[in-house]
């Protein structure tokens, strides 16, 4: 589907020059300094307008083009601070950056969605907050990988263009360049981003529809599973301490172990998608395969690496790092769901993607821990599964709403 | 207590005071009001879920037990929702007599907490049930009721240990009359402990829980303050050691299992056509029956309660030699909880687990004449 605002990659390729990573938050002061100053006209650009579509019905030529330069600056900026781009950006907010935005010309609104649109921004608002601050602590990530390695990992690198495609949704929306209001979800937002071949994958098949009555009580319902899960992690931390001993040994984890740790990964998915409104139906106490609409697929056991094994635990803890801000944002997403869930009987497809999204990167991340596999986590927000190979797409449009 | 005992009758306005019974009767009136109709309400709800709830079974992904469960904590929850009203009329009823400092988002909270309480009990009683009744068919009842009885033995038991709320009692005039009182009624020494609910209610209460070494007696901090004095507070001390005494705690778990056991049994002839107890379908209804059963069996529960709480105030009496001061508490208490002192008999058949306070009067006035 074709959106009114969208971001656009242009350079897929994920190495950069260690020495502008490591000077990055430096080289772009002047760029912060200048968005800054800029951001004073666009505030009263934007009031007038307000003004000028609640009269007219649509928000003149000349305003959009200079609230769109503004909006794209504010992309091409932070793609650079955050390390999806590696360029030095121009200061005109001109079309052509690596990483880009693009806007629909003016197009016809309701002025009764004018009026009110601060107000009915401010959910978003408050997801694109918390995604923003999520940003910050994925771009120390990559800063220390560009460093180390003089790339960034792909996964970092998507989902800090998603975050910034959906932060630009949300400019775009209170600041009257689009009527439409902003998607979360990241299979619409970034079409071209996909997943390379994990050993853990997420299958859905949730229909988006909701019970307001299950809702309602989600939480509560929700307690015999997280009383049951905390018993099952306890026999599950007994499992991993003896499949690391084997694994060390071994150079796998034997069957046995792993149909345990794969079910327990599958059961806390389900439990946290049920939780978090991601998914509709309650959940089985097994953590079978297939047995939930928002489920895992998880290979069989596969030789590990021995370093990997031994260092495990230090390993995880970038992956575990990025789980934070991705856990606040799901809480989120559970609470957008579930008002909306009451209200409309069920879960807006982007918020419930997002969810989904975030999910699967848990479940990788505990996987990864509990040695089902040592594939590491994947941090992007797609998710379609690209058949083979690990690399990007070559061309990444990204179209955000 | 003499088997043969008559209570003496009283004057219940020149006792309590006219005026003060005038008010709690038109308090009470209000609240037996709310009682019943929460009742009617929460039967219709029940008549409906035990008709339609099977319906939410699409909602689950789980199996057999834990779609059980999950129909268990959803008819929980509708009944919760549909009380909420009554149970705001009460606590803005309470509010409004100044029984009650507790503003609603307290309440509310306090409210859910309970609820996630009873929804996670729920899935407990489920588990067994279900579990039994699909392991055994339909003699899944003499072992559920066993494993009930089980768990009700183990929870008096077990839940002094987990109370982490209370302080030991400090009044030393107080300890030294609990020390008297367990030696004349044979016990070892029992912990007093002091439970703070000022702040969030006026009423004065106190109770007595545990079996064996777990036995404690706890104090609200309410009747620890006016109007109650140090001779009421020792009735009341001496009230709930004899409900240890004379082994309350125990015998009503023996009086659950003798109501349990053809509890269980009614339950397993009730749910038959749904598919029996081990089928999801029957939850819903068996929510209904168990409902039922309770709402019958209560008259009889509150009968032996209160044989219970007179023998206690008999006892109470012959170890502190003061019937003035039972009299004295029992107006106190009137007092405090703008509590009616001879309600009306219905009422006190359905929800009287204490005998009324003009008959607690009566015994401290016969107790009197008995040892002049």
């Amino acid at each position: 589907m074709q959106r009114s605002v969208r971001v656009v990659v242009r350079d897929p390729g994920l190495g950069q020059s260690r020495l502008t990573v490591f000077f990055r938050a430096l080289l772009a002061l002047p760029h912060l300094v200048w968005l800054v100053l800029w951001s004073v006209p666009a505030t009263i650009a934007a009031w007038a307008g307000w003004l000028a579509t609640l009269v007219l019905g649509r928000l003149p030529e000349p305003l959009h083009r200079f609230l769109a330069a503004y909006l794209r600056y504010d992309v091409h900026v932070f793609a650079y601070l955050f390390l999806a781009a590696r360029r030095f950006p121009g200061f005109l907010g001109r079309p052509g950056y690596e990483v880009d935005l693009e806007i629909d010309p003016p197009a016809e609104q309701r002025r009764l969605g004018v009026l009110f649109r601060q107000l009915l921004a401010s959910p978003a608002a408050l997801l694109a907050i918390v995604i923003g601050s999520g940003l910050v602590w994925f771009a120390l990530l990559a800063w220390w990988s560009a460093l180390a390695r003089g790339r960034r990992p792909a996964g970092i690198r998507d989902f800090t263009a998603y975050g910034l495609g959906y932060s630009a949704q949300h400019g775009a929306y209170t600041m009257l360049l689009t009527s439409r209001y902003p998607h979360a979800g990241p299979q619409l937002t970034l079409p071209s981003f996909e997943l390379p071949p994990h050993p853990v994958r997420l299958r859905m098949t949730d229909d988006l529809r909701r019970s307001r009555l299950t809702v309602f009580f989600r939480l509560l319902l929700a307690l015999p599973h997280l009383v049951w899960l905390w018993l099952w992690s306890i026999a599950a931390l007994v499992a991993v301490v003896v499949a690391w001993l084997v694994a060390l040994a071994l150079g796998s984890v034997p069957q046995t172990l792993h149909r345990f740790l794969a079910a327990y990964t599958r059961y806390a998915a389900h439990v946290t998608a049920f939780v978090m409104v991601v998914g509709g139906p309650f959940p089985a106490f097994g953590g079978g395969a297939r047995a939930y609409p928002v489920d895992l697929e998880i290979d069989q056991a596969a030789p590990q690496r021995r370093l990997v094994t031994l260092f495990r635990l230090f390993l995880a803890v970038p992956a575990l790092i990025l789980g934070y801000p991705l856990a606040l944002a799901l809480v989120l997403v559970a609470v957008g769901g579930w008002l909306y869930a009451l209200v409309l009987g069920r879960v807006p497809e982007g918020l419930r993607d997002l969810g989904a999204a975030i999910v699967r990167y848990q479940a990788q991340t505990n996987a990864y821990l509990l040695l089902v596999t040592d594939r590491y986590p994947y941090s992007s927000p797609a998710l379609a599964t690209r058949a083979s190979s690990e690399e990007p797409a070559p061309s990444l449009a990204v179209a955000t709403s | 207590m003499p088997g043969d005992l008559s209570l003496p009758g009283i004057d219940v306005g020149a006792t309590f005071g006219a005026e003060h019974v005038a008010k709690a009767k038109r308090y009470e009136r209000f609240l037996y009001a709310d009682w019943a109709l929460a009742q009617v309400a929460l039967l219709v709800t029940l008549v409906l879920y035990s008709r339609r709830g099977a319906a939410f079974m699409r909602e689950s992904a789980a199996g057999p037990i834990g779609t059980g469960m999950f129909l268990g904590m959803l008819g929980l929850g509708i009944v919760w929702l549909v009380l909420l009203p009554f149970r705001i009329a009460a606590h803005w009823w309470d509010r409004r007599h100044d029984l009650s400092q507790l503003d609603y988002l307290s309440w509310l909270v306090d409210d859910w907490l309970v609820l996630a309480a009873e929804f996670l009990s729920i899935c407990l009683a489920l588990l067994v049930v279900m579990g039994l009744a699909r392991w055994l068919g339909e003699r899944w009842w003499l072992p559920g009721a066993a494993v009930f009885v089980g768990i009700a033995a183990l929870f008096t038991f077990a839940v002094p240990y987990l109370d982490f709320t209370t302080k030991p009692l400090r009044d030393q005039t107080l300890l030294v009359a609990a020390t008297r009182y367990e030696r004349e009624l044979g016990l070892p020494d029992i912990p007093i402990r002091v439970e703070k609910v000022s702040g969030q209610q006026k009423l004065a209460n106190a109770y007595a829980y545990g079996i064996g070494p777990s036995r404690r007696v706890v104090l609200w901090d309410t009747i620890l303050q006016d109007p109650f004095g140090p001779a009421e507070q020792k009735a009341v001390l001496a009230h709930e050691l004899a409900h240890h005494s004379q082994r309350h705690l125990p015998k009503g778990v023996a009086w659950f299992a003798l109501f349990a056991v053809p509890s269980a049994w009614i339950l397993m002839r009730a749910t038959r056509r749904r598919g029996g107890m081990g089928a999801p379908e029957a939850v819903p209804l068996a929510l209904l029956v168990v409902t039922v059963l309770q709402l019958a069996l209560t008259p009889a529960g509150n009968l032996v309660s209160r044989r219970m709480e007179a023998e206690a105030d008999w006892k109470a009496l012959e170890v502190t030699r003061d019937p003035d001061a039972l009299e004295e508490l029992m107006v106190g208490l009137s007092n405090t909880s703008l509590g009616d002192p001879s309600p009306p008999l219905w009422t006190q058949l359905l929800l009287g687990t204490h005998p009324t306070l003009a008959d607690r009067v009566a015994m401290a006035h016969a107790w009197a004449e008995a040892s002049r």
